[in-house]
């Protein structure tokens, strides 16, 4: 009967806490969710198609590698996967990427196209016909039906035409985040288009044959990833003919990157949502516990025991969160696959979700242990209420000594109120410097994005730049096409960049060559010269190196010493590369083929995208490429999204939180609110009274969350980004990132307590006769 | 002959099915003080409250002044609220985070008085109603008696034209019930006029008009002279009179 009274008594806040619960579990549950279907979903995958426990991509394919390859002690096979490279044209856009070409016979059924939003096997690819990674779709806007044109020939200008009929789940090149797409194709296409590559002559071809090789290791072989691929590059020659090689992580890393962000992002969210909904329900019984302390002492006194009233609260409030995380646990796994498919265009992939049951019930019970202690606690008051202290209790307050004035009564009354009842809004502090906190790392994250995704551009370009010309052959004009390039924008700055596969102490990475290395970003030390080369943070962790470590580097047969001058920032290949002077790089490799690219900075940045399309349009042999990529627009999309996502979150979370704390605060100062109007104040000047307090504690809880996040936001970003490569990370000040945040969170919840204070008006002073005729 | 200050015709209160106030008909004069008297659960709490404006009328007619009130908008009852009337609870209802001065001072503050006129004059509130001692203490740290006196002063802060008291010393000893009923009197010699709550027959003396609710309905009226202290024969005229209506 009690608990049935408690719970009429107390529907408001059950409902208030039952929803913040379940937003807190549907946030949570759905990115962890997402975030371990991605992984088994990628990792059956790459295991299923067949990915080694690193792959080797060749051009070309000479006789023996693959003998040779298993002939090392230490690898058990190697799986050969013959591959085209070619530039291709969609829908009048020129990749500046080449396209992998694969064979699909149908054989093995290991890839999937999308229908329907579902995974299903590929029956055949008829001639003629194309399966493309649905990254393509948000780069190049390609729809089904449309032709994708893949050069073949320079002076013939001949080209193999093909009707894109589906997508497929790429899981080794899918992902925006890597520039090279896999295409799948009939045999005999390949076959065609192989012979058109073979027959031509080199200085006419513009495709090119390789492989991929997928090299197994021994289960007994012992070797760490790092000194397995160190022995390959060391015992064979293989060095001279791989284009890149990623292992499985490498792989693992690039396909979820967007996934892993998008879901560490949210899970730290639920951090911090689980300790607002901690603060929230925490409040919520101290008020009611000193709102039902006489009742209680009453019943106390009836010879109901403290633990019994204690009970039926900790069933009441324990109830509402497991329900909470029940309930908001049953859509997580809805709410993942309507997000997976959301992000298909950057990801590449429909990952299949499922309930990651091993993951979610410790997380699960975990939660209800901690809600579990914290409301035991919480409630140990009720025990400690002496019935008749309790019944006689009058009501007390505190002393506080300022003026009252008359023009600012409103405030006078709202500081008054903060500062005699403290403790009931330190819980409101907390939340807006949480929520504060963590929208201002989100905004500062926003910030260093860009609206076009220039955070990731510099962090994975070797340097900044407008727009990059690689020249193929001699018969290119470049003066030509820099006369061009001015005409858009005058170039400011230009320098020539190779990106080189060499070997470090044996290790595989790209050497990024500078003829100007004041270009690099340099983190740590100092930039390198001919005797020294720059590395990344994660080559320095994988490679255990520090600045004056000297290292072997390799290329083309030839290998010198080189002493690490410093560290510098560059994420392309999750930040495998290292960066290299002109001098230093010319004496292991050749410098005098078409290996520069020439990096243009203009005055006007603006101007880039036009020329860009211009000189792709009206020159051949050469690759033009922008600071950017491809599928950075789908990613800049979806982590835009991300963002609107959380922000609406908090706002939700804002709502139901003012709901809660403002019906508990006006349910406890009804009588108080009674007498302010029988003295004659009106319903809205005791509104904005009662917003005002909530401003100005939000004020106060904003300035501590702007604070940490000026102190501790960077830092916590950078250290999240360093997992994917990216060395370093600074957000600067700016609206979306310092701005937004201090403003909204106090004007919503000003806002908000406004609207709920709507109760006031419904406050009658017939409250007070109704207890004079008791 | 008097002014009428407030007047109520065929007033009617009803909570749900339940007939509290049957169609009363009732003038209050400026500068009187009158009381209501009746027993528990009679309806006078109600009455005064539908005729302060504080509760809305389930029908009959209000008029303040002269004006017709019955209507009269939310803002328009607030500023009554502020400027013209003045309440005092059974209990003292004052606000618990401000001292007596300031909770006198609130009133005044929120009602017509400047800055500088809240302040002298809720200092010669505060010395009349002799409250020097505690007019820094909060309400918790009080005596009722001390409250209660407090909670006068700050319905006259305004100088209201009538203040309205519902049972101010049904709480209270019977010392403080003195100091109190003293206070209302000064008021009313004063100027003040007053409608006062009440089935008390010591508190009921100090009015000048007394009126007699039962069942919702007023059922008979006594005038009395003006209190001037105590008076055997006004008391026993009132003794009378209640005896004569069965109390």
């Amino acid at each position: 009967m009690l608990l049935k009274a408690a719970i009429k008594k107390q529907k408001g806040s059950i409902a208030q806490v039952f929803l913040l619960v379940f937003l807190l579990s549907l946030c949570l549950f759905s990115a962890l969710t997402i975030y371990m279907s991605g992984l088994n979903f990628v990792e059956n995958e790459m295991r299923r198609l067949g990915f080694g426990n690193f792959t080797i991509w060749v051009s070309g394919q000479p006789e023996g590698l693959e003998a040779e390859l298993e002939s090392i002690p230490g690898v058990d096979h190697v799986l050969s996967q013959p591959l085209i490279f070619v530039d291709y044209e969609i829908n009048g856009s020129y990749s500046d990427n080449e396209g992998q070409l694969l064979t699909y016979d149908g054989s093995v059924p290991y890839h999937f196209q999308f229908a329907d939003g579902t995974l299903q096997p590929i029956p055949e690819i008829l001639p003629g016909t194309v399966y493309i990674s649905p990254a393509l779709s948000s780069s190049f806007d390609v729809q089904i039906g449309d032709t994708i044109q893949f050069e073949l020939t320079r002076s013939s200008n001949e080209t193999k035409s093909l009707t894109v009929v589906g997508y497929f789940a790429d899981a080794f090149m899918g992902s925006s985040m890597i520039d090279m797409k896999s295409f799948l194709i009939n045999e005999s296409d390949w076959t065609e288009m192989k012979e058109v590559i073979t027959q031509t002559a080199e200085v006419d071809v513009l495709g090119r044959t390789g492989a991929m090789l997928h090299v197994f290791q021994r289960a007994d072989s012992g070797l760490s990833d790092l000194d397995f691929h160190r022995q390959i590059n060391e015992s064979t020659d293989i060095p001279l003919y791989t284009e890149f090689t990623y292992g499985q992580q490498s792989i693992l890393n690039y396909m979820l990157l967007l996934q892993n962000i998008l879901s560490g992002f949210f899970i730290a969210f639920s951090v911090v949502l689980l300790v607002i909904c901690l603060i929230i329900i925490g409040h919520s019984l101290s008020v009611v516990v000193e709102q039902e302390k006489q009742d209680m002492a009453v019943l106390k006194a009836m010879g109901v025991s403290g633990s019994g009233l204690r009970g039926i609260y900790l069933t009441l409030y324990g109830g509402t969160v497991l329900a909470g995380l029940l309930f908001g646990l049953a859509p997580a796994l809805g709410v993942a696959g309507l997000l997976a498919r959301a992000m298909v265009s950057s990801t590449g992939l429909l990952v299949a979700v499922s309930f990651p049951i091993g993951v979610v019930l410790p997380i699960l019970l975990g939660l209800l242990l901690l809600f579990a202690v914290f409301l035991f606690l919480r409630t140990r008051k009720i025990l400690l209420i002496a019935p008749m202290q309790t019944i006689r209790e009058t009501g007390g307050g505190k002393r506080i000594t300022s003026a009252l004035r008359k023009r600012f009564l409103g405030l006078d009354i709202a500081l008054r109120e903060i500062r005699s009842g403290k403790r009931k809004y330190i819980a409101i502090c907390m939340i807006s410097a949480f929520l504060v906190l963590f929208l201002s790392v989100i905004g500062r994250m926003g910030t260093w994005l860009g609206s076009n995704g220039e955070g990731l551009m510099n962090t994975f370009s070797v340097a900044d730049h407008d727009l990059g010309v690689q020249p193929f052959n001699e018969s290119v004009p470049m003066d030509e096409i820099e006369r061009i390039i001015n005409w858009y924008s005058p170039i400011q700055e230009t320098y020539e960049l190779a990106m080189q596969s060499v070997t470090v102490n044996g290790q595989e990475y790209t050497a990024n060559v500078l003829n100007d290395t004041k270009w690099f970003h340099v983190l740590s030390g100092k930039v390198c010269d001919g005797n020294s080369i720059l590395i990344t943070d994660t080559v320095a962790n994988e490679m255990g190196l520090t600045i004056g470590d000297t290292v072997r580097v390799a290329a083309n047969g030839r290998m010198e010493t080189y002493t690490v001058s410093g560290t510098y920032q560059c994420a392309n290949g999750m930040g495998s590369n290292i960066g290299m002077s002109l001098e230093g790089y010319s004496k292991i490799g050749d410098i005098t083929g078409y290996i520069w690219c020439y990096h243009y900075i203009l005055e006007n940045s603006s101007m880039r995208d036009y020329a860009f399309v211009y000189l792709q349009e009206h020159y051949r042999g050469i690759d033009v490429h922008t600071n950017s990529w491809s599928g950075l627009s789908g990613i800049v999309f979806v982590m835009h999204t991300l963002i609107g996502i959380i922000y609406l979150v908090a706002t939700l979370f804002i709502l139901v939180s003012v709901a809660l704390t403002a019906s508990k605060l006006l349910q406890s100062e009804t009588g108080k609110m009674a007498i302010y109007k029988s003295m004659g104040m009106s319903s809205g000047r005791l509104r904005l009274s009662f917003a005002l307090r909530f401003l100005i504690v939000v004020i106060i809880g904003t300035g501590i969350g702007m604070c940490f996040s000026t102190f501790f936001g960077d830092p916590a970003i950078g250290r999240i980004f360093k997992m994917f490569g990216i060395g370093e990370f600074h957000s600067g000040f700016s609206i979306l990132g310092t701005i937004l945040p201090m403003l909204a969170i106090p004007l919503l919840f000003f806002i908000f307590a406004l609207v709920f204070s709507a109760k006031l008006k419904q406050v009658s002073i017939v409250k007070l006769i109704s207890e004079n005729e008791e | 002959m008097k002014e009428v200050i407030l007047s109520g015709k065929g007033i009617t209160k009803s909570f749900g099915e339940n007939i509290v106030l049957h169609g009363i008909d009732v003038e209050i004069y400026a500068g009187d003080f009158t009381v209501i008297m009746g027993s528990s659960g009679s309806g006078k709490s109600t009455l005064l409250y539908a005729l302060s404006g504080m509760d809305r009328l389930s029908g009959g007619q209000l008029s303040y002044q002269g004006k017709d009130i019955t209507n009269a908008s939310e803002k328009e009852l607030t500023q009554l609220r502020a400027e013209e009337f003045g309440f005092v609870f059974q209990r003292t209802h004052l606000i618990s985070n401000l001292t007596l001065l300031e909770n006198i001072q609130m009133a005044g503050l929120i009602g017509n008085l400047s800055e500088k006129e809240t302040k002298l004059r809720a200092d010669d509130l505060i010395n009349w109603m002799n409250l020097n001692g505690a007019k820094d203490r909060l309400p918790s740290q009080v005596s009722g008696g001390e409250a209660q006196r407090a909670a006068v002063a700050r319905a006259a802060i305004n100088k209201p034209t009538i203040l309205f008291a519902d049972e101010p010393t049904g709480a209270l000893n019977k010392a403080n019930s003195e100091e109190v009923l003293n206070l209302l009197s000064s008021l009313h010699e004063a100027g003040q006029s007053v409608l006062l709550v009440t089935h008390d027959r010591e508190a009921a003396l100090r009015g000048n008009r007394i009126l007699y609710l039962e069942d919702g309905a007023i059922i008979s009226g006594l005038e009395l002279p003006i209190y001037a202290g105590k008076d055997r024969s006004r008391e026993e005229k009132l003794s009378a009179w209640l005896e004569g209506l069965g109390w």
